[in-house]
C-alpha cells in the first residue's frame, strides 16, 4: 500500500460566484484502523485564504507548521499579505525543495484575492507540480469519486449557499465509497466579508 | 483497477531466480471500459461505453459492452476483452442448453446464479471480468445483479463498474439512493430520470478516464423488450 | 559454469533497451518471448474489397536479420491474413491453416472457410493457448469478403478480438492507424487505389519512424474478383530534408 494511503483523507476545493469553498473530511487513522475524527487538514494561512494538505498526516502537519512559518516570514519581511497565487508558489517551492525524498502530501489551495475578490483555487502533487483551475480541484485516497461528484454536480458562478450545498454532497458522497477517508467533515466558504465554517453530520461507518 | 490480479504473477511459474527483469509476457490485458445498470419499478437500464483501448491505445471505437441475453435480459462485461469474448460464448451456449432441456427462457435471476457459477469455476485462473446483469425478474420488477470477477454477486437497485465505477458511483448513491440528503421524499426513480442520469454521470466519466468515451450504448429492459439507445460521448 | 565468484553477468550491469536476454529460456517456455520478429501490419476496408498490408523485415532483436520476409498470406480465394509479432510462430500458423484449406477443400461440401470463421478459429487457438501459458506470439489481422461485404479482423496473442474498419498492429497501431482512420472515419468508402496509395502512405510514415521497418513491403488485396499479393512494393521515401533537421547532433 501506499504512504499516500496510510491514513486517508480528502480534499475539495471549488469556485463559485465571487466565492470559494475549500472542504475535507475528519478522518485520523492507521490503515484501517480510524484513531481520530477531528483531525485537521485545512489551515488558515490568511483572512481569505485556506490551505488543505492530503496525505501522510504527520507530513500534513509537519507542512503546514513550515508553510506557516514562511508566510509568517514573508509578511514581516514584505509588510503586506500574502497573495494565493504567491502562496501557491511557496508551496510548491516548499516541496521541490525536498524532490528526492519529498513530504508525502498533497496541497489544495482556496482564497479570494484581497485586492480583486477573484476567486482563487490550485493544487499540487507532491513535489510540486503545481496547477491552478477554473472549477474544482480535488486530493486524497478517493480522488475518482471526488472527480465524478464534481463532475456532474459543478456548474459555473454558484451562490454561496449553492457552493456549500455542492462542494459537501460531493465531499460526503465521495468519501462513504472510501474506506479511509470520511468520519465528519469542515467545510470553509469564503466570501469578500466573511467565512462560514460549518462542521458536516455524516457518516461515522 | 488494473491491479486487481498484480499479485499473481502467472509468468513466474517455470523460471527460477534471475536478476534479469524481461518484459514479461501476461495471460491478461485491461481492455478498459465502463458499464452500469439501474433497476427501476418495471424497467431496467443497462449501459456501457463502447471504446476498447489497450494502453494509450484505441483499438475500435465501436465495440458495444453489452450482450443481450434474453428479451428480459442483458448482460454487460469490461475487463480484458478475451476472458469477455471467451465468457459470453460460453453464457450463450448454457443458455441454448438451458432452452433445450426446459423448453423455456432462463430467468433474470437464475442467469445471475449461473454467472455466478461460471466466474467460480474459474477461480485460480480467473476471468478477468467486471460483470453486471441488468433486467426484469420473474414479477416483472426491474433487477441489477453485480459480481466480481470470481463470482461474488448480488442483486442490487443500482451498480456501475469497470474503469471509471469508482467515479460513477457515489453519484448514484446520491440521485438515486438518496444518501446524504435529508427531508426528501424517496420517489420511485422514473425511466426519464434514470435515463437522463445516466447519460450525464458518463459523460463526466469520459471527461476524466481516458479509458471511457466514444459512444454510450444504452438497453432499456420493459416488459416490451429491450430498446437500445446511442448516445455520442467525447472521442479524445 | 560459473567461472567467477559471485553474479558476474553483464545483463546486470549494463541495460539493453528490450532486453531479452537468453537466461531461463528452455525450450518448454521459449515461446514466451518473441526471436524473429515482424513489426506492424496495416489493414483498411475499402469500396469492395479490403487491403492487408505488412513490411518484408525480420528483425532479430534490433538487428535487421532477414529481409525478404513474406507476412501477408493468401487464404482462399476471399480471405487474406497478416501476421506481426514472432516470425517462427507465424510460419506454424501459416502451415496449420493452409493444410485446414485443403481439408476444407477434400470435403468437397460446397462450404470454404469464410473470413469470420477463420476469424473465430483463430481467436479460440489463440486463446486457449494462452491459458495453457504456450502462446503464439502474433497480432494477426484477417480479411477477406463475407457475404460480398467486407470484412477485416484483429486477433493477438492472448485473444483479444474485433472488428474494425482500419486495423494496426505494434507501432502502426500509433503512427499509421491515425492517417487510416482519418481517411476512413465519417468519409465515404475508399477506391481499391486509394486504399493502395493509404497503404504506400502508411509504410513511408513508418519507415521514416519505426526504426525496426523496411522499405519493402508486401499488399494483399480481396475483391469481388478473388484475391492478389502485390510483392516487392518500394516506399516513395524523401530524406532530402534530413540534412536541415537542427537540434539532434
Amino acid at each position: 500500500m501506499s504512504i499516500m494511503q496510510y491514513n486517508g483523507s480528502a480534499i475539495i476545493a471549488m469556485t463559485g460566484k465571487d466565492c470559494v469553498a475549500i472542504a475535507s473530511d475528519k478522518r485520523f487513522g492507521i490503515q484501517l484502523q480510524t484513531v481520530a475524527m477531528d483531525f485537521q487538514k485545512i489551515f488558515e494561512i490568511g483572512p481569505h485564504l485556506f490551505i488543505g494538505l492530503s496525505g501522510l498526516a504527520t507530513d500534513v502537519q509537519t507542512v503546514a507548521q513550515r508553510i506557516q512559518f514562511r508566510k509568517n516570514l514573508y509578511e514581516l519581511r514584505e509588510n503586506r499579505k500574502v497573495k494565493p497565487d504567491t502562496l501557491m508558489s511557496m508551496v510548491s517551492n516548499l516541496l521541490y525543495e525536498r524532490r528526492f525524498g519529498p513530504y508525502f502530501v498533497e496541497p489544495v489551495i482556496a482564497g479570494l484575492n484581497e485586492k480583486t475578490g477573484k476567486p482563487f483555487i490550485a493544487s499540487a502533487d507532491l513535489i510540486g507540480c503545481s496547477v491552478i483551475l477554473e472549477d474544482f480541484a480535488v486530493a486524497g485516497t478517493c480522488t475518482e469519486q471526488m472527480y465524478g461528484m464534481c463532475e456532474s454536480l459543478w456548474v459555473p458562478d454558484m451562490s454561496p449557499d449553492a457552493l456549500f450545498e455542492c462542494i459537501s454532497q460531493a465531499l460526503m458522497n465521495a468519501v462513504d465509497r472510501d474506506c479511509v477517508s470520511g468520519w465528519g467533515g469542515v467545510v470553509h466558504v469564503i466570501e469578500k466579508d466573511k467565512v462560514t465554517t460549518r462542521h458536516l453530520k455524516a457518516r461515522m461507518d | 483497477m488494473e491491479a486487481a490480479f498484480g499479485t499473481r504473477n502467472f509468468s513466474n511459474l517455470n523460471s527460477s531466480d534471475s536478476a534479469i527483469s524481461h518484459q514479461r509476457w501476461s495471460p491478461y490485458a485491461f481492455n478498459g471500459g465502463t458499464i452500469l445498470a439501474v433497476a427501476g419499478e418495471d424497467f431496467a437500464v443497462i449501459a456501457a461505453d463502447t471504446r476498447l483501448s489497450e494502453g494509450f491505445a484505441i483499438h475500435t471505437r465501436d465495440y458495444p459492452k453489452t450482450y443481450q441475453l434474453t428479451d428480459k435480459t442483458v448482460l454487460a462485461c469490461a475487463g480484458f476483452h478475451g476472458d469477455v469474448l471467451t465468457m459470453t460464448k460460453v453464457m450463450d451456449w448454457r443458455l441454448k442448453m438451458y432452452e433445450h432441456d426446459h423448453h423455456k427462457k432462463m430467468s433474470s435471476s437464475a442467469i445471475a446464479a449461473m454467472l455466478s457459477t461460471m466466474l467460480y469455476y474459474k477461480r485460480f485462473f480467473p476471468y478477468y471480468v467486471y460483470n453486471i446483469i441488468g433486467g426484469l425478474d420473474e414479477n416483472g420488477k426491474g433487477c441489477v445483479y453485480s459480481y466480481d470477477p470470481v463470482g461474488s454477486y448480488e442483486r442490487e437497485v443500482f451498480r456501475a463498474a469497470g474503469s471509471a465505477g469508482a467515479i460513477l458511483q457515489p453519484l448514484l448513491d446520491n440521485q438515486i439512493g438518496f444518501k446524504n440528503q435529508t427531508g426528501v421524499t424517496h420517489v420511485p426513480l422514473s425511466l426519464n430520470k434514470a435515463l437522463e442520469l445516466v447519460k450525464d454521470v458518463f459523460i463526466s466519466a469520459a471527461e476524466r478516464d481516458i479509458y471511457t468515451g466514444d459512444s454510450l450504448i444504452i438497453n432499456v429492459v420493459t416488459k416490451d423488450g429491450v430498446k437500445v439507445d446511442r448516445f455520442p460521448l467525447r472521442r479524445d | 559454469m560459473n567461472y567467477f565468484q559471485g553474479n558476474l553477468n553483464k545483463a546486470d550491469y549494463h541495460d539493453f533497451p528490450q532486453k531479452t536476454v537468453s537466461v531461463n529460456i528452455s525450450a518448454k517456455n521459449r515461446t514466451l518471448y518473441p526471436t524473429v520478429t515482424g513489426t506492424s501490419v496495416l489493414g483498411v476496408k475499402f469500396d469492395g474489397g479490403v487491403i492487408i498490408g505488412a513490411d518484408n523485415l525480420g528483425s532479430y532483436g534490433s538487428l535487421a536479420r532477414f529481409r525478404g520476409c513474406e507476412r501477408v498470406m493468401k487464404v482462399n480465394d476471399t480471405t487474406i491474413l497478416g501476421a506481426s509479432g514472432d516470425y517462427a510462430d507465424y510460419q506454424h500458423l501459416k502451415g496449420i491453416i493452409e493444410q485446414k484449406v485443403v481439408t476444407e477443400e477434400c470435403l468437397d461440401d460446397g462450404f470454404n472457410l469464410t473470413p469470420k470463421s477463420l476469424f473465430s478459429w483463430l481467436r479460440m487457438l489463440m486463446y486457449s493457448k494462452r491459458s495453457n501459458f504456450d502462446p503464439l506470439w502474433n497480432t494477426t489481422i484477417i480479411g477477406g469478403l463475407e457475404n460480398n461485404e467486407p470484412f477485416l479482423g484483429y486477433v493477438d496473442k492472448i485473444g483479444t478480438a474485433y472488428e474494425s474498419t482500419a486495423v494496426g498492429t505494434g507501432y502502426g497501431a500509433y503512427i499509421a492507424l491515425p492517417l487510416l482512420r482519418e481517411a476512413t472515419d465519417h468519409k465515404p468508402p475508399l477506391t481499391e487505389q486509394q486504399a493502395l496509395d493509404l497503404m504506400e502512405k502508411c509504410f513511408r510514415v513508418l519507415y521514416y519512424r519505426d526504426a525496426r521497418s523496411l522499405n519493402k513491403y508486401q499488399v494483399a488485396i480481396v475483391t469481388k474478383d478473388g484475391c492478389r499479393i502485390l510483392s516487392d512494393k518500394r516506399v516513395n521515401d524523401d530524406w532530402s530534408i534530413a540534412p536541415m533537421v537542427r537540434g539532434y547532433e
